[in-house]
C-alpha cells in the first residue's frame, strides 16, 4: 500500500508540474503539444551539465542534482523559445511546430549525447548516467497509517513541485499578469484593446511551459530512470497534456488527475507483482489515464470547456 | 526612413528565389531543404569534417551514387530497391496526414492505426501459413480495414461528441501501443529477440533476397501500390465530387453545411480514408520492411509523416518527392557514418531540421506577400 | 491657444491599394458632440483609429490640448485622456464585468506586504460608483456572458470612463440596438457633454445626428467633405453630402401581388444548445410576390427561424411546409431541391469558402449534379463557363475573374457573389438574412432592388434585417419577433417604425 503512495506520488508531482506548464501555455491561446520535446531537452542540458560539472570537479553526480534541476529549467525554456517564435512570430499552426519541435528535440538529443560521450568521455555510449537522487522521510509524521506514506521516501524535488505549484496558481489566479494571461486565451483583443501586449504575454507563457517540463524531466531522468537517453520520451508530455484535459485546464483539477494518474501507474505494478502476474500486466494498467481522458471526454464534453482562443492564430489587424 | 527603405531592400533580395507565388509550392520546400542543409553542413564542419563528402556518402549510401565497394549480391541496385522499401510506408502515411489536412483534421494518430493494423495482421496472416496469393492481398485488406475503422473512430467521435481529433488520436496512440505491447508480450514474444515472433515469407510484403542476376535484391511490392494509390489520391481530391466535398468540410465547416454537404458524413469519411492509408503504411511497414513488431513502441514514421506531408505541401506528388528526399536521408546514413565518420544520428538532425523549416513556410508566404508591396510602394516613391 | 481640444491636421492614411485617409484636418472643441458622418469605407473608423493609437498616420500632425503628440498605442492615447468604444465589443465573456473593465489597469494591493495581487474587492465598489454616478447601472460582479448586447456596450463605456477618458469616440453605437436603447444611449452621450466630456460619434445615421450632436463632419473616400453646424444643416443636405450625390431614400416599388401560398409555418419551437426555446410557437404564412420581413433586434430568434427553415438548425416543435409539402425533417440539401435560397447573416462564416476561387464558390450548390459533374466527376469546364456568365450577369468584380480567390474580394463583391448563386437557383422561396450588412450606400439600393425584382417575378421572400430602416422600406409584410416570440404580423402600410420599436422592445403586444 505504501509503495503505491511512495511511487505514485514520485510519478505524479512531475507529471503535475509540467501539466501546469501546458496550462500557462494554453490558457494564453496556444496549443501545446511540444511538452514532451520540452522536458527531454531541458533533461538534456541538466544531465549534460551535471556529468560535465562532475568531470570538471570529479564531484559525484548524484550530488549535482540542484544544479541539473536549474539547468534543466534554463534548457527547457530555451528550447520552448522555438514554439513560441513558430506560433507566435512566424504565424505556424501551432500543432505542426509542437510536433516537429518533439521530432527535432528527440533527434538532437540523441546526437547531441553521442558526440558529446565520444567527444569528451571517449565513449560510445548514448546515455548519460545520473543515478538517483537523495530521499528523506519525516520522522514522527511518517508513522501516521496510511498518510504516512505521503511523509516517507521523499524526493527533494516534490517539495519543490509543490511550492512551485502553489505560486504558478497565485500567479495565474491573483496577479496582474494572470488575468492578461488567462484574458489571452479567451478574447486576445480585449487585451489588445487594453493596451496590453497579446505577444509578450503568450511569449511568457510558452516560455514558463518550456521552464516548468524542462523542471519534470529532469526529475523523472534522476527518480525513474536514473539516466539520461532516448527513453525519457516515454510520452509524459503526452500524459500531462491528458491531465490537463482532464483537469479542466484547471489547476487543482488537474493535480487530481496527475495523482490519479500516478497512482493507477503505481497501483498497476503493485497489483501485478502482488497476483504474481507477468509484468506485462502493468502495460494494461498504463492504459488507464488515456482510456479514463477519453470517456471523460465523451460523457462531459459539453462541460469540458477548452480556452476559447486556443490554437487561433492572433492577428491584431484583424476584428 | 531611408535606413528602413535599405533594409526592406535587403530581405527582399534574400527572399528573391521564392518571390513568385506560383512556384512557391516548390520553391519553399526547396529552400527549406537548402537552408537545414546548410545548417548541417556547418555542424559537420565544427566536428571538423568535410560536409560535401558526407552528404555525397548520404546519397551512395542510399543508392542515388554508386559507392566505391559493394559487399557480395551487393549493387547500387540493391540499395535503391532497399530505400524504396524504406520509402514505400512512408508515402502511405504522409499520404494518410494529408487526406485528413484536406479536410481540416490532424491525423496525429498514423502512428497507432499503423500498429493496430500491422498488428491485427501479423496475429491473423502473419503465422497463418497461407498461401502468398491469399496471404499478400488478405494483409492489405486487413490493413485498409482495421486502419480504416480506427481513423472512422476518431471521425465520429469528433461528430459525435465534438472531441478534438488530436487528442483522440493521442490518446488512442497510447492506448493502442500498450495493449498490443500486452499481448505480444503474452503470447507472441520471440525470448530471443524481444519482439513478437517473425512472420512467415508468404505473408510478407517485401520479397527479401530475391536472387537476380547474382544479386539479392528486397522488392518492395507495396511501392508500386504507393504509387498508384498517391496518383489516385490525387484525383479523388481534385476531379471527384467526394475530394469536393472533403476539402469543402476542411475549408469552412459551417459553409459546407450551410451548402448541403454532410459535416459529419465527410468528417468521418476522410479520417476513414486516412486511416486505412495509415493502415497500408502499417502493413507495409511491420509485413514490409520488418517483419515482426518491437512492443511498447511507436513507429517515428506516424509523426515523421505530418511533417513530410508538409513539405510536400500536402499534394500527393509532392509527397512522394519528399518521402524520397527524408527516406535517403534515413538510408544513407549507414554508410554515411561508416565512411566519414560521422555520427548516424544527425540524419535525425538534418531531417528534423528541414521540417522545422517547412513550418515556417506559411510565414515565408507571407513575408514575401508584405515586401512585394513595399518593394512596389518603394519603387513607386523613388519614380 | 486655439480653443480646440483636438486638432488633426493633413492626415493622410494609406493602405495596400487604398488611400484610407486623404489629407483630413480637423479640430474638435471641449464640451462639444462632434459627429464623424460617411458611408462605409469613408475613412471615419481609420481616422478614429489614428486618434486612438491603433494606427500612426502615414503624414499629418495631430494636436491635444494645443500640444502637438504622437499617439503610438491605445495605452499613449488613454494616457492622453483619449478613449474609444469600439463597435465590435472586445470583452472577455468568461469574466466578470469589473475584470473586463480593470483589464490593463488593476488595482494592486499585496498579501503579506509582499505578494502583489489584483484586489478586485476594491475594483467592484470603484466600478459601482463610476457606473451610478453616469446613471450606467451594471452589477459589477456578472459575468459579460450572461448580459445583454447594450448592457455589454455599457461595460464599454465604462471601460472608457474609468480611464479617465475626456475625449471619448463612439464608434457607430447604435448599429445593434433598438430604437428605444438608441434613445436610452443617445440620453447618455448628452449626459457625459453636460458633465464635460468631449464625444466624437462615429455613425451613418443622420436622424441620430441631428438629434444630438452640435457638429458634423462629413467624410466621402477619405476625403473631408465639409465641417456643418448641425442645427441650421438639414438631413437631405447631409445625406447628399455623404454619398456624393442626390439620394432617394425610398426604393421604387410597385404594390405587391401575392399569388398562391408558398411557405408555411406552423408553431415553429427550435432549442438552442442549451435546451432553451429560442423560437417559440411561431407561425406565419408567405405567398409568392410578397415580401415578408421580420424585425427584431438582435439575438430574439430572427436568426434561427430562417436557420430552421432552411434546415440548418432542427425545429423541435411545430411544422415547416413548402409549396405543400412538409419539409420539417427534410435535409439541407433536399430543401435547396424543393426550392430555398438562403443568404445567410454571415457571408464569410457561412456563405462562402474563402480559400476557394470565384467559379467554385459559384458552382457550390449545384456541384453534386448535372452539368457540373456526372457520376461523381467534376466538370471543371462547366464551373468556368458558369462562373463566367453570373460574373457578366451580376457584375461581380474580382481581381483575376472565376480564378480570384474569394479571400481577396470585396465585402460588396462577395455579397454579389452569394446573391448571384442563391438567384440563380430559381427557388420559390428566397430568405434574405442582414443582406446589406456592411455594405456601403450604393450597393445596398442595388440589393434592395434585386430583392424587389424577385418578388415582382413571383418569389416568396423572407426578409431578416435588424435596420429598421430597410424592413420599412422593403417590406410588403412585417412579422416583429421579441424573445422568440412573434408579437405582431401586420402589413407595412398599417405600422409606423415607432410601433415596430415597441413591439421589438415588448412594450406592446397584442
Amino acid at each position: 500500500m505504501d509503495t503505491i503512495i511512495i511511487d505514485g506520488l514520485s510519478f505524479a508531482l512531475p507529471l503535475f508540474i509540467m501539466a501546469i506548464g501546458g496550462i500557462y501555455s494554453e490558457k494564453s491561446g496556444i496549443t501545446n503539444l511540444a511538452l514532451e520535446g520540452f522536458q527531454g531537452f531541458g533533461a538534456f542540458i541538466g544531465a549534460l551539465s551535471a556529468v560535465l560539472i562532475a568531470n570538471a570537479y570529479g564531484t559525484d553526480v548524484e550530488n549535482l542534482f540542484y544544479v541539473a534541476l536549474l539547468f534543466a529549467m534554463i534548457g527547457g525554456m530555451g528550447f520552448s523559445v522555438i514554439h513560441a517564435v513558430l506560433s507566435i512570430k512566424f504565424k505556424a499552426n501551432q500543432v505542426i511546430s509542437g510536433v516537429v519541435i518533439n521530432i527535432l528535440a528527440l533527434a538532437l538529443t540523441t546526437f547531441l549525447t553521442t558526440q558529446i560521450n565520444a567527444l569528451v568521455f571517449g565513449a560510445a555510449s548514448d546515455k548519460f548516467r545520473l543515478g538517483v537522487s537523495e530521499r528523506f522521510t519525516i520522522e514522527g509524521l511518517a508513522d501516521i497509517p496510511v498518510i504516512g506514506a505521503v511523509f516517507t521516501d521523499v524526493y527533494p524535488f516534490q517539495v519543490i513541485i509543490i511550492v512551485i505549484a502553489i505560486f504558478a496558481w497565485y500567479v495565474l489566479y491573483k496577479t496582474r499578469f494572470g488575468l492578461h494571461l488567462r484574458a489571452s486565451g479567451e478574447n486576445p483583443h480585449s487585451v489588445d484593446a487594453a493596451g496590453v501586449d497579446v505577444a509578450k504575454i503568450r511569449f511568457s507563457a510558452v516560455l514558463i511551459s518550456g521552464l516548468l517540463s524542462g523542471l519534470a524531466g529532469m526529475c523523472f531522468a534522476y527518480s525513474i530512470s536514473a539516466q539520461f537517453s532516448s527513453s525519457i520520451y516515454m510520452g509524459y508530455g503526452f500524459l500531462a497534456i491528458a491531465a490537463l484535459i482532464f483537469g479542466n485546464w484547471k489547476i487543482l483539477p488537474t493535480l487530481a488527475a496527475c495523482l490519479l494518474f500516478g497512482f493507477a501507474k503505481s497501483g498497476g505494478t503493485f497489483i501485478s507483482q502482488a497476483l504474481a502476474l507477468p509484468s506485462s500486466f502493468t502495460d494494461l494498467f498504463m492504459i488507464l489515464p488515456y482510456v479514463l481522458t477519453l470517456l471523460l471526454l465523451i460523457f462531459f464534453s459539453k462541460s469540458n470547456q477548452a480556452p476559447r482562443a486556443l490554437g487561433e492564430i492572433y492577428d491584431k489587424g484583424k476584428r | 526612413m531611408s535606413k528602413n527603405k535599405k533594409k526592406v531592400s535587403l530581405s527582399y533580395r534574400l527572399l528573391w528565389p521564392i518571390r513568385n507565388e506560383k512556384w512557391q509550392p516548390i520553391t519553399i520546400p526547396v529552400f527549406s531543404i537548402l537552408i537545414s542543409f546548410i545548417a548541417a553542413a556547418i555542424v559537420i564542419l565544427l566536428l571538423g569534417k568535410n560536409p560535401i563528402i558526407a552528404f555525397y556518402n548520404l546519397f551512395q549510401g542510399a543508392g542515388i551514387f554508386p559507392k566505391a565497394s559493394y559487399a557480395g549480391y551487393k549493387s547500387m541496385l540493391t540499395d535503391f530497391l532497399s530505400l524504396l522499401n524504406a520509402m514505400t510506408p512512408l508515402i502511405f502515411a504522409s499520404l494518410a496526414v494529408a487526406v485528413a489536412l484536406k479536410a481540416g483534421l490532424f491525423n496525429i494518430g498514423v502512428s497507432g492505426q499503423m500498429l493496430v493494423s500491422g498488428f491485427l495482421a501479423t496475429i491473423i496472416v502473419g503465422y497463418s501459413g497461407l498461401d502468398a496469393f491469399i496471404a499478400k492481398p488478405l494483409v492489405l485488406m486487413i490493413g485498409i480495414v482495421a486502419g480504416g475503422l480506427m481513423g472512422g473512430l476518431v471521425g465520429w467521435l469528433k461528430y459525435k461528441f465534438n472531441i478534438h481529433e488530436v487528442v483522440t488520436t493521442i490518446m488512442l496512440n497510447y492506448i493502442a501501443q500498450y495493449v498490443i505491447s500486452f499481448f505480444i508480450h503474452m503470447y507472441y514474444i520471440d525470448p530471443v529477440s524481444r519482439q513478437s515472433k517473425y512472420i512467415t515469407e508468404a505473408a510478407r510484403l517485401t520479397l527479401v533476397d530475391v536472387e537476380l542476376a547474382n544479386l539479392k535484391m528486397d522488392i518492395s511490392l507495396g511501392f508500386i501500390l504507393a504509387i498508384a494509390i498517391a496518383i489516385f489520391i490525387k484525383f479523388l481530391m481534385d476531379k471527384t465530387v467526394v475530394g469536393y466535398e472533403i476539402k469543402a468540410v476542411g475549408s469552412n465547416r459551417n459553409a459546407a453545411k450551410y451548402t448541403g454537404i454532410k459535416v459529419g458524413k465527410n468528417t468521418v469519411l476522410a479520417m476513414v480514408i486516412s486511416g486505412s492509408l495509415a493502415g497500408l503504411a502499417g502493413v507495409t511497414y511491420y509485413l514490409g520492411y520488418f517483419a515482426s513488431i518491437q512492443p511498447k513502441v511507436l513507429s517515428n514514421i506516424g509523426f515523421d509523416s505530418i511533417a513530410v506531408a508538409l513539405l510536400g505541401n500536402t499534394h500527393p506528388i509532392g509527397i512522394i518527392f519528399s518521402s524520397f528526399l527524408v527516406s535517403i536521408i534515413d538510408e544513407g546514413s549507414t554508410y554515411m557514418s561508416s565512411q566519414a565518420g560521422i555520427r548516424q544520428e544527425i540524419a535525425s538532425v538534418i531531417i528534423g531540421l528541414i521540417l522545422l523549416f517547412s513550418a515556417c513556410g506559411a510565414y515565408l508566404k507571407h513575408k514575401v506577400s508584405s515586401l512585394k508591396e513595399k518593394e512596389v510602394e518603394r519603387k513607386d516613391s523613388e519614380s | 491657444m486655439s480653443d480646440y481640444i483636438v486638432e488633426m491636421k493633413h492626415i493622410t492614411k494609406r493602405f495596400p491599394g487604398i488611400v484610407a485617409n486623404d489629407d483630413v484636418s480637423l479640430g474638435i472643441k471641449k464640451g462639444e458632440i462632434f459627429a464623424l458622418l460617411g458611408e462605409n469605407g469613408a475613412g471615419k473608423s481609420t481616422l478614429m483609429s489614428i486618434l486612438s493609437g491603433m494606427y500612426e498616420p502615414d503624414e499629418g500632425e495631430i494636436y491635444i490640448r494645443g500640444e502637438k503628440v504622437q499617439i503610438k498605442s491605445p495605452n499613449h492615447a488613454a494616457n492622453l485622456n483619449i478613449g474609444m468604444v469600439h463597435q465590435h465589443f472586445k470583452l472577455v465573456d468568461d469574466y466578470t464585468i469589473t475584470e473586463n473593465i480593470i483589464l490593463g489597469m488593476e488595482p494592486i494591493s499585496k498579501f503579506a506586504g509582499l505578494f502583489p495581487y489584483v484586489n478586485i474587492r476594491n475594483a467592484n465598489r470603484t466600478i459601482e460608483e463610476l457606473s451610478k454616478s453616469f446613471g450606467l447601472e451594471v452589477d459589477p460582479k456578472k459575468k459579460i456572458a450572461d448580459l445583454t448586447v447594450s448592457m455589454q456596450q455599457r461595460v464599454e463605456i465604462l471601460k472608457v470612463l474609468y480611464r479617465e477618458a475626456e475625449i471619448l469616440i463612439f464608434d457607430e453605437p447604435t448599429a445593434v440596438l433598438t430604437p428605444q436603447e438608441i434613445d436610452f444611449l443617445l440620453g447618455i452621450i448628452e449626459g457625459l457633454r453636460n458633465s464635460g466630456k468631449t464625444i466624437i460619434l462615429i455613425t451613418h445615421k443622420l436622424e441620430e445626428i441631428k438629434k444630438v450632436a452640435d457638429r458634423c463632419a462629413v467624410l466621402n473616400k477619405g476625403k473631408l467633405v465639409d465641417v456643418l453646424d448641425v442645427k441650421t444643416t438639414s438631413i437631405n443636405l447631409m445625406a447628399q453630402l455623404m454619398v456624393g450625390r442626390e439620394v432617394s431614400f425610398e426604393s421604387e416599388k410597385a404594390p405587391a401581388q401575392f399569388k398562391e401560398e408558398v411557405l408555411k409555418v406552423e408553431h415553429l419551437t427550435v432549442k438552442n444548445e442549451d435546451g432553451f426555446e429560442v423560437v417559440q410557437d411561431v407561425s406565419f404564412t408567405i405567398h409568392g410576390g410578397e415580401i415578408f420581413a421580420i424585425a427584431g433586434v438582435a439575438d430574439n430568434g430572427q436568426v434561427e427561424i430562417a436557420d430552421a427553415i432552411a434546415g440548418l438548425t432542427k425545429a423541435s416543435g411545430g411544422k415547416i411546409f413548402l409549396n405543400g409539402k412538409d419539409i420539417t425533417h427534410d435535409s439541407i440539401r433536399n430543401r435547396t431541391e424543393t426550392g430555398i435560397s438562403y443568404i445567410p447573416e454571415d457571408r464569410q462564416r457561412y456563405g462562402l469558402f474563402l480559400d476557394f476561387d470565384l467559379s467554385t464558390n459559384l458552382g457550390a450548390k449545384q456541384y453534386y449534379k448535372e452539368p457540373f459533374s456526372n457520376k461523381g466527376i467534376l466538370k471543371s469546364l462547366e464551373f468556368e463557363q458558369f462562373g463566367s456568365r453570373l460574373i457578366d450577369k451580376y457584375d461581380i468584380r474580382s481581381g483575376q475573374g472565376i480564378h480570384t480567390q474569394v479571400r481577396s474580394m470585396s465585402g460588396g463583391n462577395q455579397q454579389k457573389a452569394i446573391i448571384a448563386r442563391e438567384i440563380e437557383l430559381q427557388s420559390p422561396l428566397m430568405i434574405f438574412v442582414q443582406p446589406t450588412r456592411g455594405v456601403d450606400i450604393g450597393a445596398i439600393e442595388n440589393i434592395h432592388n434585386m430583392i424587389i425584382q424577385q418578388r415582382d417575378q413571383g418569389k416568396a421572400i423572407l426578409l431578416v434585417s435588424l435596420e429598421l430602416d430597410e424592413i420599412m422600406n422593403v417590406a410588403d409584410t412585417i412579422g416583429v419577433i421579441y424573445n422568440g416570440r412573434l408579437q405582431k404580423v401586420a402589413s407595412s402600410e398599417s405600422l409606423t417604425t415607432n410601433e415596430v420599436g415597441e413591439y421589438m422592445m415588448g412594450a406592446r403586444h397584442e
